[in-house]
């Protein structure tokens, strides 16, 4: 399979972050662009999948963003996983030069036109899954999908977007990468020695190596024996609960989305809360 | 024998690696744990605890930095010798992964948690890996450097269809694949693994409160207790696989 090698993780967050400053300067509010990270299990896909469509049913316009090469936030979200990614007819491929977005077509047209449309008037932007070998079959996506990322803020109309992003499981993501571009981080963590050990390597890597702004949520907390425990495994208590609840399990096992499923089930309910801290401090920091 | 575990994240990957490898050791077998993981776990299912798992991440962390007077080493087998720590029963874990870097290989000695996984000799003892989340790993892998995949599935259509890649990844790789059916509690859990999975060697590890609670505290699910329904069909597993090999 053919290799990619990001660029290297320091430019990314200078680029990144003169990227941040330049629309907060334009418009002086800053844009809602969050990504949910977390131990793989924890909820991310089912966490961002639901916060996206409430978003959206707000009145958000939502580019739902899935940099995971595996499946699921799709599923999260009502849709149905395209066989071939939308955004592979995007991408071209010169010969003997890298791939890049066809002629004519840049952030903005791309999030119109090549992504899927979800339930609620999101836009799914994806970037492709892997099989058997590898990224190799959806290479052009996957490039056509980091040009996109890496020039998300350049077109005006894109600013205003609300992205919710789903990271792949694990630290490594918020570590570097695309995930610099997101101003908020969810870190999803269960009261569970994996999940909060993972919770704490992505918690130090977004504070001190991206200096990120963090929401804490817990995930999956049955009762206050979970709670406590989480709080003693993780080191600091989490600024949201999102309750262990079986309407949640039982729409994975479905295959569906929860908001459809169980629209008035206590994990979306608790999601709504979350919806409602993250619009309040993004008052705050206009 | 070489065997690696795949699987979506959350499917129980490191339980089963760990539990596995823990049942070989006391089979007399020696065995050897890879963390093959970009977010290394496997000390907690092996019974190292938090703290010396976090330790030993540290270390391969430092190893990169150059920090804490860590040498590179040119071997994988001095990797091994070095920077590997002993996890009860005998077993020898080792991490292979940088925590933070999108590129998991040291640039350095270019020691990558494929090549680690790889090189290893597994004549003579068991070499286990847990790969992370996903079939990147399993995807950079040569063909027959790996003897068995398990392949860790949930009844869940997102961790069937990851388990369904991982399948075809380690079947393009003339690997030999036993599908783990994991977190079954019925029927229809298990009818649902089988309708896409089911050509394949089975075994079933049904849902189990022993393996929830270790993994909630941070233990072996071996030292929690050894005789609950899902720690022996793990110990079974191993047995299946030992029978094999021999």
């Amino acid at each position: 399979m053919s290799s990619v090698r990001l660029p290297d993780t320091v430019d990314l967050l200078a680029r990144a972050r003169t990227v941040h400053a330049a629309i907060d300067a334009a418009d002086g509010i800053a844009p809602l662009w969050l990504a949910t990270a977390g131990k793989g299990g924890a909820g991310k896909s089912v966490l961002s999948g639901t916060l996206a469509r409430i978003l959206a049913r707000r009145g958000h316009q939502v580019l739902a963003v899935d940099s995971d090469p595996m499946p699921g936030m799709s599923h999260s979200l009502g849709v149905t996983e395209p066989a071939v990614p939308a955004l592979l007819a995007a991408a071209e491929k010169p010969e003997g030069a890298p791939w890049r977005l066809r002629r004519g077509i840049g952030p903005a047209r791309v999030v119109r036109d090549f992504t899927t449309p979800a339930p609620d008037g999101v836009r799914l932007l994806q970037l492709g899954k892997a099989d058997k070998d590898g990224l190799a079959p959806v290479m052009g996506a996957f490039h056509a999908f980091l040009h996109v990322v890496h020039r998300i803020g350049d077109p005006p109309s894109l600013r205003r977007w609300t992205i919710v992003g789903d990271l792949p499981a694990g630290p490594r993501h918020p570590g570097a990468g695309i995930s610099a571009y997101a101003r908020l981080y969810v870190v999803l963590v269960e009261p569970t020695s994996q999940s909060a050990l993972t919770a704490r390597r992505i918690l130090r890597l977004a504070r001190e190596h991206l200096g990120a702004d963090v929401l804490v949520v817990a995930s999956k907390v049955a009762d206050t024996e979970g709670r406590e425990r989480l709080e003693r495994l993780l080191g600091e208590a989490a600024d949201l609960e999102i309750p262990a609840d079986p309407a949640v399990q039982d729409a994975e096992r479905r295959g569906l989305a929860v908001i459809d499923a169980a629209p008035d089930c206590a994990a979306v309910r608790a999601v709504q809360r979350l919806a409602d801290v993250i619009e309040a401090r993004r008052v705050r920091a206009a | 024998m070489k065997i690696a575990v795949a699987g979506k994240g959350g499917a129980g990957k490191t339980t089963v690696s760990g539990t596995v490898a823990r049942a070989f050791a006391r089979a007399g077998h020696p065995v050897i744990a890879v963390d093959a993981d970009v977010n290394p776990m496997l000390g907690i299912s092996l019974g190292l605890g938090m703290d010396a798992t976090e330790s030993l991440a540290a270390v391969r962390q430092d190893l990169d930095h150059g920090d804490g007077g860590h040498e590179h080493v040119a071997t994988v087998e001095a990797m091994l010798e070095r920077y590997g720590a002993d996890a009860p029963d005998g077993v020898r874990v080792v991490v292979a992964s940088r925590v933070d870097r999108p590129d998991s290989g040291c640039g350095c000695c270019g020691i990558t948690a494929d090549r680690l996984l790889g090189e290893l000799e597994s004549t003579g003892r068991t070499v286990l890996g847990d790969l992370e989340a996903g079939i990147g790993v399993l995807a950079r892998m040569g063909a027959g450097s790996l003897d068995v995949v398990l392949v860790v599935a949930n009844p869940t259509p997102k961790s069937i269809e990851v388990a369904r890649r991982a399948v075809e990844t380690a079947v393009a790789r003339d690997s030999r694949v036993l599908i783990v059916a994991n977190r079954v509690r019925d029927d229809a859990d298990l009818d649902a693994i089988r309708a896409v999975l089911g050509e394949h060697d089975l075994v079933v590890i049904p849902e189990d409160p022993v393996i929830a609670r270790a993994d909630a505290e941070g233990v072996a699910p071996i030292d929690l207790d050894a005789e609950a329904p899902g720690v022996r069909a793990l110990v079974a597993l191993s047995e299946r696989l030992a029978a094999q090999a021999a």
